[in-house]
């Protein structure tokens, strides 16, 4: 790292917002994407929009790459760090800015973590709904990086559905206001463009979030089967009934033996082959009529047993075993690869079967659980990252699944993004044309693609469009 | 000795790197360094098992850095036993030799000779009270247990009480509330000077031949006393950091080690205070005591603080809240974050004193918006920190142990 630079960065941040030594940076060589590793050169830790701003143009003068980074809970790799690059965390932008109960929406710093927005509001029988499985941990920053889902955005659409506004700063160091236009954009809608970019134009630092009534009533139902094939094929008929419950998630049998060993210890049956798992919210009358609509419905797929958490304790127990089925898999071995595909629901059963094939004749250890009401898949495989054969074996594995996906009219990624880990992928869903028209678009923003080159968009696109 | 050996690295191997641990650790929130989070020490840790970094100042500064709460623990999907892992790191890196003279020095005062000995910490607690009186809480007594208490009423019960080092020194206030509670709920208490010092602060820090040597003198003392068919008494705690330490006292030894099994089975005799009472017929002795008072009613609302190795470490949440609403004509208001750490963390809040308060702010803040008037907690460490907190706020609210306010409750 150039000294200048250096020093100019540290006369900005202080020594609490730099990580310069070795042996602090080290931990930052990986998001949730764990066996992809590469040392930052140097950590930024701003605390506001005008700290990022300026780092930002020292680092544009320079010509250095940037990755910007919230909690690192990410599963594509977005927040890996690029050779001879910075990182810029949020993780000491936690404000929450302002609460407008009447407008009902917050304005809250990059790094504030997703649960503790909720948090902010539940007096005001208010909530932040998406919902990713790590939202306690994970920053809305990231979120809006990702377009980030989770089980309740079934019923309320992902991130970009509740992104209002959002102050950017620009590769350049500028800083781009988009937070006032709060209805109808006006001119082109730069704030969805940036919603789900991947962190590729820049880094949002204020972020202007819708916030959603808390419904009056609230239940969480169990549906259990013997089989995954019918908890699979239950889900289509609950969508094709009307039924249509908030959040439909499946768990199948290793993943309940995982999360019921763990701390969650959250009360799935283990007796159960696959559990569906269902939220019903709206007002009283409304969400008696969806029970009654449910019941015969998951009796007529085979379910040997449907029941109703007693209360909000068993609810938020429930929940907490889904969320924390990722951690909880780590009993199993030491990494888990989380894939992320979607396939049209009505195929659901026959790709969560194809993904157990491919899979088993790779000889590896796989657990399904996943947004069924969205038909985004989670097969979690799980490995050792230290056992490079079967690192290459998962990796392969991975790829055959989201081939199947796309052969079946699938996409490459439900929620996690396509960062580093599916970057080659997009050009089996993608023309060349396609992705050279994506490069123009990055380069409108950003023409020397210094911000997290690498991921989302092939750099061999970039490199024809430039020739 | 090879730095890579310091580290448990099978137990390092258990975190998947989910990340749901960040948002709990208090030095993460407070500084937002990835290095100072639990992911961050355990990837630091595997990194340095691996062979890709070494145990250097940085490393060490991270590995001291953490308060040993183990909040982080409760939220671990994936199962890692962070304290220990933590431990185990600790006393490797004080057989490297890695920290700075004036630090070994230090800690070999305080964990060689103070918490070997009582009569040196003793002198130490009397010139702590002349030379740093703002440490000290406003009642702090020395009071050593006399070796029987008797039941009152019905004996039901013998028990050992730990008396504990620092409990004696400067809350022996606490230790005769504590027995006298649990003779009015028909147990019969015993205590012993042979059981001094558990140890739970030698191995926080890295000091397991003192841990260790510390153990077997508790395993020999509590062995000695045992009830009518022979069985050692089951060993009771009002410390939240002695009685975990107790319950894992095993992982202190090699398997093969004749004392693993003396100390497991000392772990599993060992209670908290507040399970005891709140079991039959313990807890409907008590009850039948309580009497509603001027006194009793002038401490209330009061706020419930739980201290983080009952929580955390020993999974000890249910029993105290059931304990305090036993008291009459006494409200219990909610404490947020009341599983968060205050600062205090043993030594932790000597050797980062700015950190500390820094935590504590957030503490008395959750504290003044409850609007209780009574701070409730059991742990010496979190006793003092919350006393010395409230003192420099100027807050009209009074910390008091569980056992005293049963005790008060209960008088007659």
């Amino acid at each position: 790292m150039d000294p200048g630079l250096l020093r100019g960065l540290r006369e900005i941040l202080g020594e609490a917002g730099l990580v310069e030594r070795r042996n602090q940076r080290v931990p930052y060589e990986c998001d949730g994407l764990a066996f992809a590793r590469q040392l930052p050169e140097l950590v930024l830790l701003p605390r506001n929009t005008d700290e990022t701003a300026r780092c930002m143009r020292l680092l544009d003068e320079a010509h250095v790459p940037i990755v910007a980074r919230g909690a690192g809970t990410g599963l594509s790799g977005g927040a890996t760090p690029v050779e001879h690059g910075v990182l810029i965390g949020t993780s000491r932008m936690r404000a929450i800015l302002e609460i407008d109960e009447r407008n009902r929406f917050a304005r809250v710093q990059a790094g504030v973590v997703n649960v503790d927005l909720s948090h902010a509001v539940e007096q005001l029988g208010l909530f932040y709904a998406p919902d990713p499985s790590s939202q306690k941990a994970c920053t809305l920053g990231g979120n809006v990086a990702e377009n980030s889902g989770g089980p309740h955005c079934f019923r309320h659409g992902t991130t970009t559905r509740h992104v209002l506004g959002l102050v950017i700063v620009t590769p350049q160091g500028e800083v781009l206001d988009l937070s006032k236009a709060r209805a109808e954009p006006e001119g082109l809608d730069l704030v969805g463009f940036f919603t789900g970019s991947e962190g590729m134009l820049g880094v949002a630092t204020e972020l202007t979030l819708r916030l959603t009534q808390t419904p009056p009533v609230v239940e969480t139902w169990l549906a259990l089967f013997r089989e995954l094939d019918e908890a699979c094929e239950c889900v289509s008929d609950l969508i094709r009934a009307r039924a249509e419950p908030s959040a439909i998630e499946i768990l199948d049998q290793l993943t309940i033996e995982a999360v019921e060993a763990s701390v969650l210890r959250a009360g799935y049956p283990k007796e159960a082959g696959a559990v569906l798992l269902l939220e019903l919210e709206g007002r009283e009358s409304e969400v008696a009529a969806q029970a009654r609509i449910l019941e015969p419905l998951v009796r007529a797929r085979g379910a040997f047993e449907l029941r109703r958490a007693r209360d909000p304790a068993e609810r938020t127990r429930l929940w907490a075993g889904r969320k924390g089925a990722y951690g909880a898999m780590g009993r199993v071995a030491p990494d888990l690869y989380v894939c992320d595909a979607v396939v049209p629901r009505r195929k659901l059963r026959e790709l969560v079967r194809e993904t157990t094939a491919i899979c088993e004749a790779r000889g590896l250890k796989v657990a399904n659980v996943f947004h069924a009401g969205d038909g985004n898949l989670h097969p979690n495989i799980s490995y050792d990252r230290r056992d490079k054969e079967e690192l290459a074996r998962v990796l392969d594995a991975g790829d055959a699944i989201l081939k199947a996906c796309l052969a079946a009219g699938g996409t490459l990624s439900g929620e996690h993004g396509i960062g580093l880990e599916k970057i080659g992928a997009m050009e089996w869903l993608f023309t060349r044309e396609d992705l050279a028209a994506m490069c123009r678009a990055r380069e409108a923003w950003d023409p020397e693609c210094r911000m997290n080159p690498g991921k989302l968009i092939p750099m061999r696109a970039c490199m024809e469009t430039r020739t | 000795m090879d730095a890579r050996t310091i580290i448990d690295y099978a137990k390092s191997l258990d975190c998947v790197h989910c990340g749901l641990c960040l948002n709990t650790c208090p030095t993460y929130r407070l500084t937002g360094r990835e290095p100072s989070s639990p992911r961050g020490r355990i990837h630091l840790m595997r990194s340095l098992a691996e062979g890709e970094i070494q145990a250097d100042a940085d490393f060490a500064h991270e590995m001291d850095f953490c308060l040993l709460c183990r909040h982080c623990e409760s939220v671990c999907p994936s199962g890692v036993k962070f304290g220990a892992l933590m431990e185990h790191t600790r006393a490797g890196l004080a057989a490297l030799e890695k920290r700075p003279l004036h630090v070994r020095l230090a800690r070999a005062i305080g964990f060689g000779v103070l918490l070997r000995d009582r009569g040196a910490l003793s002198l130490a607690a009397a010139l702590a009270r002349v030379f740093a009186p703002a440490r000290m809480p406003l009642r702090a007594e020395r009071a050593y247990q006399p070796t029987l208490t008797p039941a009152e009423g019905e004996r039901t019960s013998a028990v050992l009480m730990l008396e504990g080092c620092v409990m004696s020194e400067i809350f022996g206030g606490v230790n005769r509330a504590t027995a006298a509670v649990l003779a009015r709920a028909g147990c019969e208490v015993r205590a012993t000077p042979q059981l001094f010092c558990c140890g739970s602060l030698h191995a926080h820090s890295g000091e397991s031949s003192g841990a260790r040597a510390l153990a077997r003198e508790a395993i020999e003392a509590s062995e000695a006393l045992c009830d009518e068919r022979g069985a050692p008494l089951p060993l009771v705690s009002n410390s939240a950091g002695c009685g975990a330490h107790l319950k894992e006292l095993a992982a202190l030894f090699e398997e093969a080690d004749p004392w693993h099994a003396r100390a497991a089975a000392l772990s599993a005799r060992t209670l908290d205070f507040s399970q005891l009472l709140a079991r039959e017929p313990q807890r409907s002795l008590l009850a039948a005591r309580m009497r509603a008072s001027s006194e009793l009613a002038e401490l209330s609302p009061i706020a419930w603080d739980d201290p983080c190795h009952l929580c955390h470490a020993q999974g000890v949440r249910r029993e105290p809240r059931a304990l305090l609403a036993l008291l009459p004509g006494v409200t219990r208001v909610e404490l947020a974050g009341s599983e968060d750490c205050c600062g205090s963390a043993g030594a932790w809040s000597l050797t980062h004193a700015s950190e500390s308060s820094a935590l504590l702010e957030g503490k008395l803040e959750a504290l003044r918006a409850s609007g209780a008037r009574t701070l409730v907690t059991s742990n010496p460490g979190c006793h003092m920190q919350w006393d010395a907190g409230v003192r420099r706020a100027g807050l009209d609210v009074r910390v008091l142990h569980l056992a005293e306010l049963l005790e008060l409750a209960t008088r007659n």
